[in-house]
This record gives structure tokens, sequence and C-alpha cells, in this order.
């Protein structure tokens, strides 16, 4: 107000001295520039907020971003991407051990959003903003490292979930390798590779709730022996220990995204009549790897006997007989990368479970990766002897 | 003078008694065990220990089997039983130590359940785990068979 109209009155005015104007003239702009800055710094956020106070902005979906809004989410997500994923240390080649209960997850938890082979997505998620992708047209668009940074953390103001599980980058690692093979795959080899096993008939065992049966069966297999090396058989388990670990899956003190979905909502009752069909199927005939007979042998020696120069008690001193705790698993006839995968995850204090988990933290510290894997091959050998009658 | 020679008689007539069955009790699969003289004329009390040796494995909730099944004998060694772990102290006559927790605790059973359940408390940069999570009255239970075992 004030300079605008000095300086009408400056340039109308005639009888003012040349000197008083040159004076005007040098001093005008620069007064104009701080009371602008001025209006910026307090200005602008007062009136920002006193837009949104009335409801100014529009949050509806429907109407999408503003096309200056979207460029610049864009840019900001993969510019952020990019740059966080370079401090992601992606493995040579993925390990695909982890396929089918990846498969089983995205079926429960992803495909709804980011549809699947052969199934068509829900209108309302495809008026969702931003619009999910569909990964398997978008995923070839990132790098091992970026779908881990994306599936691990999520993406803010996206919708996209971080994972929901802390200290298990081998469940995201699968995710990843699964979203390698997603674009691969037909509708039939994608319900193969996720639902198989889902029925769980061959026995004529049902617990009170085949519902939440078919969740577990999905990844553990209708036999309970595990639809792949990374995950546990359960068939012939205690069940003690299958009732604890369910119980700390839910508490949330045992960690896996893989678990904390279909882990919610099972009720006491029904976790204890899970626990007690698992237990009673017959524990696995056992088809493995091939394993040198001195990863074995050296297996058995830590298992038999520990290691005692380095404070490693024996394996068998909890695990082996049917007089042990019932809370202590069995591990005999254990696929071997699931116990390498715990082994690690204990001596990372990463796995909680039953309230014996640091027992079994201390020993696993004294453990070496070679000796990790050598106890693993030796308890994934089929049970030769029932020392554990189911 | 005559005091030790009145222990030393008492050891011998207390060795007659029970020595010949607690021999018995140590020998399966390991070596004699070196007698620590007990400072007092020991009391045995009824333990399993020296009501059948041939079958450790007594009733279940016992202290030793408490002991067996929470994986103890996996560190440490009792002489007759399974328990023949080498990386923990050899408890067979661990209940006629002058003190346990290196030192720091008086024997007693109430000091023994303590030290079972937070050992790190009374002994920084123990090997062993806590075992806290039993439930109180297993951690006494196991509390009174080590005491016992003189």
């Amino acid at each position: 107000m004030t300079p605008g109209s000095r300086a009408e009155f400056g340039t109308a005015s005639s009888n003012a001295t040349a000197e008083e104007d040159a004076v005007r003239v040098a001093n005008q702009p620069m007064m104009i520039r701080v009371k602008h800055a001025v209006f910026g710094a307090i200005g602008l956020p007062v009136v920002l907020l006193l837009g949104a106070w009335i409801g100014f902005f529009n949050v509806g979906a429907s109407s999408g971003h503003w096309k200056v809004t979207a460029w610049f989410l864009q840019l900001a997500m993969r510019s952020a991407v990019r740059t966080y994923a370079l401090a992601v240390d992606a493995p040579k080649t993925l390990d695909r051990r982890g396929l089918p209960a990846a498969a089983g997850h995205f079926a429960r938890g992803c495909a709804i959003c980011h549809g699947a082979p052969g199934e068509l997505r829900s209108p309302a998620v495809l008026r969702m903003l931003p619009q999910p992708p569909d990964l398997a047209l978008t995923v070839g668009d990132w790098t091992d490292a970026q779908l881990f940074r994306i599936v691990k953390h999520g993406i803010r103001f996206t919708g996209m979930p971080a994972w929901p599980a802390r200290d298990r980058d081998d469940e995201v690692w699968a995710m990843v390798a699964f979203l390698r093979e997603l674009p691969k795959l037909n509708p039939n080899e994608y319900r193969a590779l996720a639902f198989n096993g889902s029925d769980a008939t061959g026995s004529d065992r049902q617990p009170a709730t085949p519902d939440v049966l078919s969740d577990c069966t999905r990844c553990h297999g209708g036999d309970g022996e595990g639809r792949s090396e990374a995950v546990p058989a359960l068939a012939g388990q205690k069940e003690a220990y299958l009732l604890a670990s369910l119980q700390g899956y839910a508490k949330g003190d045992r960690t896996s995204g893989f678990m904390a979905l279909p882990v919610t909502g099972i009720a006491p009752d029904e976790m204890a009549a899970l626990a007690r069909y698992f237990a009673m199927l017959p524990p696995a005939s056992g088809e493995h790897d091939q394993i040198p007979a001195a990863v074995i042998n050296s297996g058995r020696q830590i298992a038999e006997a520990g290691i005692p120069e380095r404070n490693v008690p024996a394996c068998d001193g909890c695990h082996i007989g049917s007089d042990k705790n019932p809370i202590y698993p069995r591990l005999d006839g254990q696929h071997a990368a699931y116990l390498e995968q715990q082994l690690k995850l204990f001596r990372s204090e990463s796995r909680g479970g039953t309230p014996f988990w640091r027992i079994m933290a201390t020993a696993a510290q004294r453990l070496t990766d070679d000796d990790i894997r050598a106890v693993s091959a030796y308890f994934s050998k089929p049970a030769e002897d029932a020392q554990q009658p189911p | 003078m005559s005091a030790n020679a009145g222990l030393l008689v008492g050891c011998a007539f207390w060795f007659l008694a029970h020595g010949s069955s607690w021999v018995a009790a140590e020998e399966p699969g390991h070596r004699q065990a070196k007698v620590v003289e007990p400072l007092i004329e020991p009391m045995i009390p009824d333990t399993p220990q020296s009501s059948n040796p041939t079958a450790p494995q007594d009733s279940p909730g016992s202290g030793l089997s408490l002991f067996l099944s929470n994986g103890c004998g996996a560190c440490h060694t009792i002489r007759g039983t399974e328990a023949c772990g080498t990386i923990g102290p050899d408890l067979s006559h661990v209940g006629s130590r002058s003190a346990i927790g290196a030192g720091v605790l008086p024997n007693t059973e109430e000091a023994f359940a303590r030290f079972v359940a937070r050992p790190d408390l009374f002994k920084p940069g123990v090997k062993m785990p806590a075992f806290d999570m039993l439930p109180q009255t297993e951690i006494q239970t196991i509390a009174r068979y080590l005491k016992a075992l003189q």
C-alpha cells in the first residue's frame, strides 16, 4: 500500500528536486523486495494454513492429483528409492527357496492391490490414489535392491505398507525373488506356486477350523512338511512348542511378515486345535539335498557333544529325547535352510518366540556360519530311530 | 586333634553306611569322583540319588528330571545321571561346597534358586543363561535337588 502510493507520488511529482528523485528511485526497489520477502515468509504459510483450515484443499481421490503434484511426488518417490537403495547390499543371485512362502504371502497380502496373473483387480483398488501398479508389468522398472527397499520400508503417501516384521530381511529377499518370477508366471503356474497344498486332503484328521487351516497349509503343506526348504515342517512337532510359537507370533514376540498376517485373528482355542493337528501328523519321511558326509559328521559332533572349547552345549541336551521340556522343539527331520535361518536370527537376537529364546541365543552366538551349516544339515536328515515318537 | 579324629571317624562311619551305593551311583560311564571332603559331617537327606542308582530318571517333576528336561545336563555333569556336559562346573557334589557362584553366594537352597534364575546378577560375564522363565516352583525344586547333592 505505502510503497505503491509513494511510487505514484514520486513519478507524478514534477516539483521535487532531481536529487530527491534520485534518492527515492534508488531506495524504492529495495524496500519492495524486503517487504515481499517478509510477506512470503510469514504470509504464505499463514494463507496455506488458513486454506487448509477452511477446507480449501480437496483431499478426494476421485479427481486425481494436480499434474504438478503428481509430477513432483513421482519424482521424489523414484529419486528417494534410487538413492536409498544404494545402501542395500543385494545378493548376486536371489535365493529361490522362499518362493512358495513368498507366493503365498503375495496372494494373501499383496495381490488385492497389485493384481496377480489371471485375477482381475477390484474396481475399488483401481480408484485408489495413487493407483497401485500392476506389478507384473512394472516390476522390471526396478533393480533388486530398489525392490528390497520398497518392500521393506513401504512408500509414504501411497498406502504401500512397510514389511510387517523387523529384522526379517530374509523374508523381504524372498519377496523380491518372487517378484522377479511374477511377470513370467501364467495363471496356472501362479496358482500352483501360491496355493498348492491349501487343501488339507489326504488326512482324515481335521481341526476344528478348516478355514484357518488353509492359511497354514498354503505354505506348510497339507502334509505339514513345509512346501519349501525355507518353511518349517510342522508335522510331528511338539504340540506345546507349536502352540507357544503361534502365541509368540500373535503377541509379536516372534517376528515374521509371512506369519504375521495369517496368525492375526486366530482365536486361542483355534490355535490349540491347530497345534494339536500338526503335532499329530506323521513326521517327514525326508527328501533332502545331497549334503557331503563330512558336513553331516561335523554337525553330528556339535549336536551330540557340542563344542566345549567354545562353550557350545550339545544340541541334544535340550532337543533330543521325549523326556525334554515339551516347549523345546524337536529338530530331527527339519529343513536345513530353515534351521540355518533360525540359528542366524537367534545369533543376532532377532528371534524370540517362547520365553526360552535367550538360552538358544546364548548358544547360537558361539556358533560360526560353518557350524550352523553343519548342524542344520545334520538335523535335516530324516530321523533314523524313533527317539521321539510323534 | 581330637576334633579331627572325630571327623575322620564320622566320615568312615558315613562311608560304610552310604558309600557303596554312592559309588555305584557314580559309576556308569564316568571316572571315580574326586571326593570333596565335606567341612561338616554330611547328612544325606532322602535324595533320589541314593534311592535308586540304576534309574536316575525318577518321577516327572522331581529335581533331577527338571534338571535334565530343561537341558542343564548339556553343560553340567552330575555323575551317575545322563548329565555329562563339560562347559559348566561339575555339580556332582555342589551341595557340599562352602559357597556357590564363584564364592559370592552362600551354599543354601535359596541361593541356588537365585543363581539359577539370574546367574548374571551374581557372576558378571557368566556363561550360563538365565532360567528365570521357569516357574518359580520348578526353580525351587531344582535348587532343593542341587543343595542335596552332597
